[in-house]
């Protein structure tokens, strides 16, 4: 394995693992209107954050385990879609984790 | 759309069963949603080469189903570095003394070497690896909270153990023991080749005298030594060779003593000549018999000095400090005191 080789895929580990902490506030942040999983998808990826399908939906499962997203299937354009919202207990955690992000966010800025 | 069913099939398979709908009902969504928005862009049906390419950005039908399990671990990261220490002192317990005794009999008795068994070795090892892997999912699996974990104490942890430092203890031990040896030796075995002992007149070969030279002069060897370690306790590289040199020269003597068969006669006013030849004999076929035990002793020694000669050389020559940084924090030069 080339030297450059393993410098990419060392680069993409720590870039995906820098990514995964800000997806569950990035896809919170997008519920706060009640959406789909694709159109969510699309949102995200409209504001440059790309996630494709496997990601997403364990991540919403998770989520809706934990008490921070709730569901309902509905009928839209004659197909049945889960549409999400973020639950009361997720709008109070999405807040928490957007002021801990901003500190996180200053605090970086400054050191870098 | 074969295509889609198929590859949802195939995630359906790795599934939970009471998950299993709603998940492909949502991913079958998603995917449709995606052929569907390509569809109008292209503004015809999709040919196969186009789904293909959809459905392998989404991901193998293993790595999608995985996703959506939970983290499954048969012995988690807690337990994990106390089963893999505890797994190598049961293997390396297992294999280690079993090869050092087949060795040792290869070298000196190569005929019985056979009879170690050492086919059923690996299958002993499997059984331990197993019977330990077992135990340790068992615990793992009852959920067995380590208090210890969360109520520990630093002054409760093992003191840090320099290992290139010379114990002083261990120095003044040898000492005594090589000073005592010398003495005792010299007294009762002065080179002669009949030696007059509690009364029995020991009768021994001529090589005997050589060994007794050897013997004594490698006491006096280690003596020396020891006293230098007590002046300078720390392991040098070249300290280490000259300890290797000196156990690795003294332990083959000892082999080539246990097996030159140096007794040539007893005679005690209590022991008639005919048992005096049966208990020359038992002597002599003891110490044949004590062989492979002092070739497994000397290969452990030469083992052990062995490691501690590489690992000296080796951190001499990348420039590496040859003792753990921890043993800085001692060091005044460093911390500053």
């Amino acid at each position: 394995m080339s030297q450059s080789t393993s410098n990419h895929e060392l680069f993409e580990n720590l870039r995906l693992e820098l990514r995964r902490g800000c997806l569950s506030l990035a896809v919170m942040s997008q519920l706060r209107t009640e959406r789909y999983g694709y159109t969510l998808r699309k949102a995200l990826a409209e504001q440059g954050l790309e996630i494709d399908e496997s990601t997403l939906y364990p991540l919403l499962r998770r989520l809706e385990n934990q008490g921070l997203l709730t569901s309902v299937w509905r009928e839209e354009e004659k197909r049945n879609k889960r549409f999400y919202r973020l639950s009361p207990e997720g709008k109070l955690m999405l807040k928490q984790l957007g002021t801990e992000w901003q500190k996180i966010n200053a605090t970086l800025e400054g050191i870098l | 759309m074969e295509l889609l069913n198929r590859y949802l099939h195939a995630i359906e398979f790795w599934l939970p069963k009471r998950q299993r709908h709603d998940i492909i009902a949502e991913l079958s969504e998603d995917l449709r949603s995606q052929i569907e928005e390509k569809e109008s862009q292209l503004g015809r049906k999709l040919e196969d080469g186009e789904l293909e390419a959809i459905l392998k950005r989404c991901g193998s039908p293993l790595t999608v189903a995985l996703r959506y399990l939970p983290q499954q671990y048969l012995i988690g990261p807690t337990l994990f570095p106390i089963y893999r220490f505890v797994l190598a002192m049961i293997v390396l317990g297992c294999v280690v003394p079993r090869v050092l005794i087949w060795l040792g009999f290869l070298i000196a008795d190569p005929a019985h070497s056979g009879s170690m068994h050492m086919e059923n070795l690996w299958m002993t090892v499997v059984y331990f690896a197993f019977f330990t892997t077992l135990a340790f999912a068992v615990v793992e699996r009852s959920g067995v909270r380590f208090e210890d974990l969360n109520t520990w104490n630093p002054r409760k942890l093992p003191p840090a153990r320099d290992p290139n430092r010379i114990p002083r203890f261990s120095t003044l031990c040898e000492i005594a023991v090589n000073t005592i040896f010398l003495v005792y030796f010299i007294n009762l075995f002065w080179p002669r080749p009949v030696i007059d002992l509690y009364g029995a007149t020991i009768s021994l070969a001529p090589v005997w005298q050589f060994f007794f030279a050897c013997f004594v002069v490698l006491a006096a060897v280690n003596t020396a030594f020891a006293a230098a370690n007590l002046l300078r306790p720390y392991w040098t590289p070249l300290r280490a060779s000259l300890r290797l040199l000196t156990d690795v020269l003294g332990g083959m003597l000892l082999c080539w003593l246990l097996k030159a068969h140096v007794l040539v006669g007893i005679i005690a006013p209590s022991l008639s000549a005919t048992k005096a030849i049966v208990v020359t004999n038992l002597v002599n076929l003891g110490m044949t018999i004590a062989l492979p035990w002092c070739i497994v002793f000397v290969i452990v020694i030469l083992g052990v000095n062995g490691y501690r000669v590489v690992r000296l050389w080796r951190a001499n020559r990348t420039g590496r400090p040859n003792a753990p940084a921890l043993n800085d924090l001692s060091n005044p030069m460093v911390n500053g005191n």
